[in-house]
This record gives structure tokens, C-alpha cells and sequence, in this order.
């Protein structure tokens, strides 16, 4: 990694956190959010400590965590239009949450649990449907497979809505948009804590994960143990992502324009782009949560559709770009 | 997956959308009680109708009934708990899955949850008059309807300043004129009575309509009209919609002082959370709780609901 791509990245993530925390539905002066900051007996410190310092935090690691997902599955699924929901895993987690909220589930985390259970299962599910049809775990059949669990989820879930009471079905609705809302210091540590392990090994499968670019053969004669890469990635990537829809629902394009964007400032090779996604991908929803805060205050918009709306455009860019 | 999501949710969102800025003209504040009166004399002034009845609802379209009103299909809550009111329960053969008032309208028979209209539902309870949410989904329901020589009436139910106009409606669809007058003057009467005149010192209330995302009620809305009429201040009558989803932040700094929420529990789950226990009247429980259809839906028992919340909002002001 070259030093200006460091400096880059480095200063935009810098510069989106400021942001984060130095915006909000309530205007503070760069004063107040200092004091908000370093005194806790400040006035803005509810503000600033409370709801807005766990919220930008937890935007940054589900961020991070969604870039370098996206990343590593693209690498493990040799696509590019790899995206971590594209596993079923968006259909699952909905399916999870809709059927906690039309049961009436008792308890905070109720929602949040079941949408991690259900992108759990959908994920096994997908698994097992691809490992089934032959001895190897193939990419074009797993996004297949994927694939169809999703749609099979979703219509279960829309059967479910349709069948529940209004207030319910629009319910359901926006917690699945995404939003960070509900955060807090405890969700913070909770993710924070339950991330490492699967971003660990992601990073330590990245040399293997540059071996499969040039081809599944070639990386097993060049000493890849590619089931076991595809294993572990595939579980990693599920937990991570799992986990970012249980605390702030579905969020997509992070995981698709993080990585593209990066590629070409970073270079390809893992050990360098992992990291370099999880910092660019972390700031990239920090803002989107900023705009997402802001724009229409004291309304707030699903930061989902601010994802799609900046990173749609964003990628058509790229796109054409590439094509060139 | 949210893709498959969305039709549904627009459904939703047209049975509940109001239309802000509609009909101030009829507020019942005593000041324009004058023009109210000379309003309802205009029309008790109009001999009733002999051979068949041209009404206008309020998509604006003319509704050509062949005579009074005998079997109707009432897919609004609120013109169910009106057509009881007015007397002429007996003439309605259906009804929505949500209307649970009065409990006789349980019943009659369910033709769905009136969002989507089932039209053969509607057409097998064989009703010569239809009334429908006035709605995109509910237009083209009643042009159907009306091709199969069913009268429908498209109807604005959203908050007091219909209720006016949509008595005076039915009453003239069912040929119970006298009866929705003297309704229309109790409703009023009863109206003036629950009401608190508006004060500088009204404790400011944040409706809590749903809490992740935290979402709250504009001014749009019929549960705001409902408070503000018991005496209490919607922290977000800024907002011209019905209902909108909006940021904690902009929560605690308008610091509201009181908490109205419409759950069974009289301290809502989200209360012990983390991220609402910054707002302070959530950490010091000061929570105003209403519960039922009455709070939902304008109709007779409106003052009654006034009535209700005023109580509680009185109990909760130190």
C-alpha cells in the first residue's frame, strides 16, 4: 500500500467521524460539542455522549464490518457483484424480525436476536442447499442458492405482513430499512466485541483469498486449502453481517462500492484492502448516517435509502470508468 | 427482499395518510361557531330528497343513489361507529376487520381489512351503498363497484373537521337527516365541553407512535387534534404530516414534559433503553398512557376521548 492511499484514507475517515459527531438534528457550535465531549456534566453532554458519539461508532463498525464482507466475498465468489445479502441473508434476518414482531416477542433484543437467527439459518440453509449438489462448495451455485432462500423468505415474510395488523406490517417495514437509532454504549461494546473474531479471520485468510483470484486450481497447487478458505470466509462474512442487520436492520451498497472504490486506490492484495475497506466502509455509513440525520431534520430518513442514493451513483461512475 | 415489501407498505401508508391543510374552514373553535350554525341551518333548510339521491363524497365525484340507503357496507371504522350512532345499525352487511366499536358491529359480517377492497367480498353481501377510505387504492374500487351498479362513497375520515360534512352525508344517504343533526349538535355540544381552551402554560407532550425507529405523531394527525383539545402541546405540531420518524436528538431537545404512549403496559419497553433514557421525562417515567380505537379514529366517541386524556394528562402535571 502505497503511502498516499494511507494518507487518503486515513484523513477521510478522520474527517467523516468529526462530522459525524459534530452534526445532528440539534445545532451545537464546535464548542459545544468539545465540552459535550471531554465534560460529562456538560449540557450537551447528553447529546453528545448519549445518542450521538454510540451512534456514529456503531455506524462506523457495522460500516467496516459490511465493507469487509463484501470485500471477502467477492474475492471468495470471484464476482464483483458479491454482496453479503445476496446469501439470503437479508431475506432470513427479515423473516427472523417479522415473526418477533407479529408473535409480539417480549424483551429489547427480541427483534435483534431473531433477525440474527434468521440470517443464521438462511445462511445454513443456502449452505447446505450448495454443498449438497456436489462434493465442492461451487460459487455460482452458492449465489444460486442464495438466491432463492431469499426470495423463499421474503415471500414468507410478506405473507406474514399481509396477515398482520397495519400498525405491525409498517413496523416491520422501517426496522428493516436500517437506521441507527437505537444505539447505544451497549450496542457499541456488543458489536465491537463480537466483531473481532470473525474480521480476524477474514484478515488472516487474506493471502489464500489472493491466491483464489487467479482461479481455484491454481490456488490449490500454489498451497490454498480452498473448502476450508471458502468455510471460513463464508462463516465469518454471515456472523458480521448477521450481526449489522440485527442492530440497525438492512443497510446494502456498502458492501458493493466500499471495495470497488478501494481496489483502485489500495491495489487488490488482501492484507492491504481489508483493512483499508473497513476504514473506508466505517466512514462511508458514518456519513450516510450524518445525511441521513440532517437533511430533512427534524425527520429522519432510513440511512439505507441514503446508502442507495449516494452509492448508486457513486458505482455507475465506477462503472463506466472501468468499462473504459 | 424490501423490494417485495414496499406495494404493501404504500397500501398502508394510503389508508393512513392524511391530507394536511384540508377543511380548517370547520373547526369547532367558539369563534366560528357563527358560520358552523348558519353551515348546518343551510342545510337542514333542504326538503328531503324524493326519487333518487345525488351526493357528492369527497373525491368530488357524483354518487347517484336510486333511494335511501337500506344495506350498506361500511369499510371505514369510523362510519361503522357513526352508522350505529345514527340508528341505522341494522342496515349495515359489512364491515372491516377493525371495527371492534360498537360490539354489535362484531356481528356483521367481516369483509376484510378494507385496505385492498375485496370486491367480491362486498359484491356477496349484496349492498346497495358502499363506503370507502377516500384513497388512490379505493378510487379505482369504486369506479368497479360502480360499473356493477353499486353506488360507493368515497369518504375523508382523518380527523375532526370531516366529521361535519360526513354526517351530513350520511344522513342524507340513509334518509335520517333529523337524526345527524341533532347528532352533529351533541357531537359539537360534547366537543366544546371536553375541550381545554389553549393555554401558553400546556405541558408539552411527545407521542410516542412506534420506538425503532422512534416515530411520532405530526399535526396531521387525530390523535394530536385529540391532545391538544385535552390541553396538552404535540412537541412535533411543526410537522404537517400525520406521522414521521424522527431523530432522538431533536427528542431531547425539545424536551417534552410529558410522554403519550398507546401501549397496554403503562411503562413501554423502551423506557429501560439505553438510548431513550437521555430523554429525561423517559428516565423520570413520566408517561401519559391511552389505549383503544377511540384515540384512533375521530367518531362519536370522540369527546369521550378528549374527556380521557385530559384526566390523565391532569393526573400526570404535577
Amino acid at each position: 500500500m502505497n503511502v498516499r492511499a494511507v494518507v487518503l484514507v486515513g484523513a477521510g475517515v478522520a474527517a467523516a467521524l468529526a462530522v459525524g459527531v459534530a452534526v445532528g438534528a440539534t445545532a451545537l457550535s464546535p464548542a459545544q460539542v468539545l465540552a459535550g465531549l471531554v465534560d460529562p456534566a456538560a449540557e450537551s453532554a447528553p447529546i453528545v455522549r448519549g445518542l450521538r458519539l454510540p451512534r456514529v461508532l456503531l455506524a462506523f463498525l457495522v460500516g467496516g464490518a459490511l465493507g469487509v464482507s463484501g470485500a471477502a466475498l467477492q474475492a471468495l465468489v470471484r464476482n464483483p457483484l458479491a454482496e453479503p445479502y445476496l446469501l439470503g441473508l437479508s431475506g432470513g434476518a427479515g423473516l427472523g424480525a417479522v415473526l418477533a414482531m407479529s408473535l409480539e416477542a417480549p424483551g429489547t433484543w427480541a427483534v435483534p436476536l431473531a433477525a440474527f437467527a434468521g440470517a443464521i439459518a438462511a445462511v445454513s440453509l443456502v449452505y447446505r442447499l450448495s454443498s449438497v449438489v456436489g462434493r465442492r462448495l461451487d460459487p455460482r451455485v452458492l449465489l444460486l442458492a442464495g438466491v432463492i432462500v431469499g426470495a423463499f423468505s421474503a415471500a414468507i415474510m410478506t405473507t406474514i405482513i399481509t396477515l398482520s395488523p397495519a400498525d405491525q406490517l409498517r413496523n416491520a417495514f422501517l426496522w428493516l430499512l436500517g437506521g441507527f437509532s437505537a444505539a447505544s454504549w451497549g450496542s457499541v461494546s456488543l458489536f465491537a466485541a463480537y466483531a473481532v473474531l470473525p474480521l480476524g479471520a477474514i484478515w488472516y485468510s487474506g493471502r489464500q483469498l489472493d491466491l483464489l483470484t487467479l482461479g481455484e486450481e491454481p490456488a490449490q497447487a500454489l498451497g490454498a486449502d480452498t473448502e476450508r478458505l471458502k468455510r471460513v470466509v463464508l462463516l465469518a462474512t454471515s456472523l458480521l453481517t448477521a450481526a449489522g442487520v440485527a442492530v440497525c436492520g438492512i443497510i446494502g451498497f456498502v458492501g458493493l462500492v466500499v471495495p470497488h472504490m478501494l481496489r483502485g486506490l489500495v491495489g487488490p492484495l488482501h492484507r492491504a484492502l481489508l483493512p483499508a475497506v473497513f476504514l473506508a466502509g466505517g466512514g462511508f455509513l458514518v456519513l450516510a448516517d450524518a445525511l441521513a440525520r440532517t437533511v430533512v431534520r427534524p425527520v429522519e430518513l432510513p440511512v439505507g435509502v441514503v446508502t442507495a442514493l449516494v452509492g448508486v451513483p457513486l458505482f455507475a461512475v465506477l462503472l463506466r470508468r472501468s468499462v473504459r | 427482499m424490501a423490494r417485495g415489501l414496499r406495494p404493501a407498505v404504500r397500501r398502508v401508508h394510503a389508508v393512513r395518510s392524511r391530507s394536511p391543510g384540508t377543511g380548517r374552514l370547520l373547526r369547532f373553535t367558539p369563534a366560528r361557531i357563527p358560520l358552523l350554525a348558519l353551515v348546518v341551518a343551510a342545510c337542514t333548510q333542504a326538503p328531503p330528497a324524493e326519487g333518487p339521491l345525488r351526493l357528492m363524497d369527497d373525491a368530488g365525484r357524483e354518487v347517484v343513489l336510486a333511494g335511501p340507503a337500506t344495506r350498506v357496507a361500511s369499510l371505514i371504522p369510523a362510519t361503522t361507529e357513526w352508522l350505529f350512532a345514527l340508528g341505522a345499525g341494522e342496515r349495515l352487511v359489512g364491515r372491516t376487520t377493525w371495527c371492534d366499536y360498537p360490539a354489535a358491529a362484531a356481528g356483521v359480517a367481516n369483509l376484510g381489512d378494507g385496505i385492498v377492497p375485496n370486491i367480491e367480498a362486498i359484491l356477496a353481501a349484496a349492498p346497495d351503498l358502499v363506503l370507502l377510505y377516500h384513497s388512490p387504492a379505493n378510487q379505482p374500487a369504486a369506479e368497479r363497484l360502480a360499473d356493477r351498479g353499486i353506488p360507493a362513497l368515497l369518504l375523508r375520515t382523518d380527523g375532526l373537521d370531516d366529521l361535519d360534512r360526513q354526517l351530513e352525508l350520511l344522513g342524507r344517504a340513509l334518509a335520517v337527516e333529523a337524526t345527524a343533526d341533532s347528532l352533529r349538535g351533541a357531537i359539537r355540544t360534547g366537543l366544546e365541553a371536553a375541550s381545554v381552551p389553549a393555554r401558553a402554560d400546556a405541558p408539552a407532550v411527545l407521542i410516542v407512535a412506534w420506538d425503532q425507529p422512534p416515530m411520532t405523531l405530526g399535526r396531521a394527525s387525530f390523535l394530536s387534534e385529540v391532545l391538544e383539545r385535552a390541553g396538552g402541546r404535540n412537541l412535533f405540531a411543526d410537522l404537517a404530516v400525520a406521522s414521521a420518524t424522527v431523530s432522538l436528538e431533536s427528542i431531547v431537545a425539545r424536551a417534552p414534559d410529558l410522554v403519550l404512549v398507546t401501549s397496554r403496559d403503562s411503562v413501554p419497553a423502551f423506557a429501560s433503553r439505553a438510548e431513550w433514557s437521555v430523554i429525561p421525562a423517559v428516565r423520570e417515567r413520566r408517561f401519559v398512557r391511552v389505549h383503544g380505537s377511540e384515540f384512533n379514529r375521530p367518531g362519536p366517541r370522540t369527546p369521550q376521548a378528549i374527556v380521557t386524556l385530559r384526566n390523565a394528562l391532569e393526573a400526570a402535571t404535577p
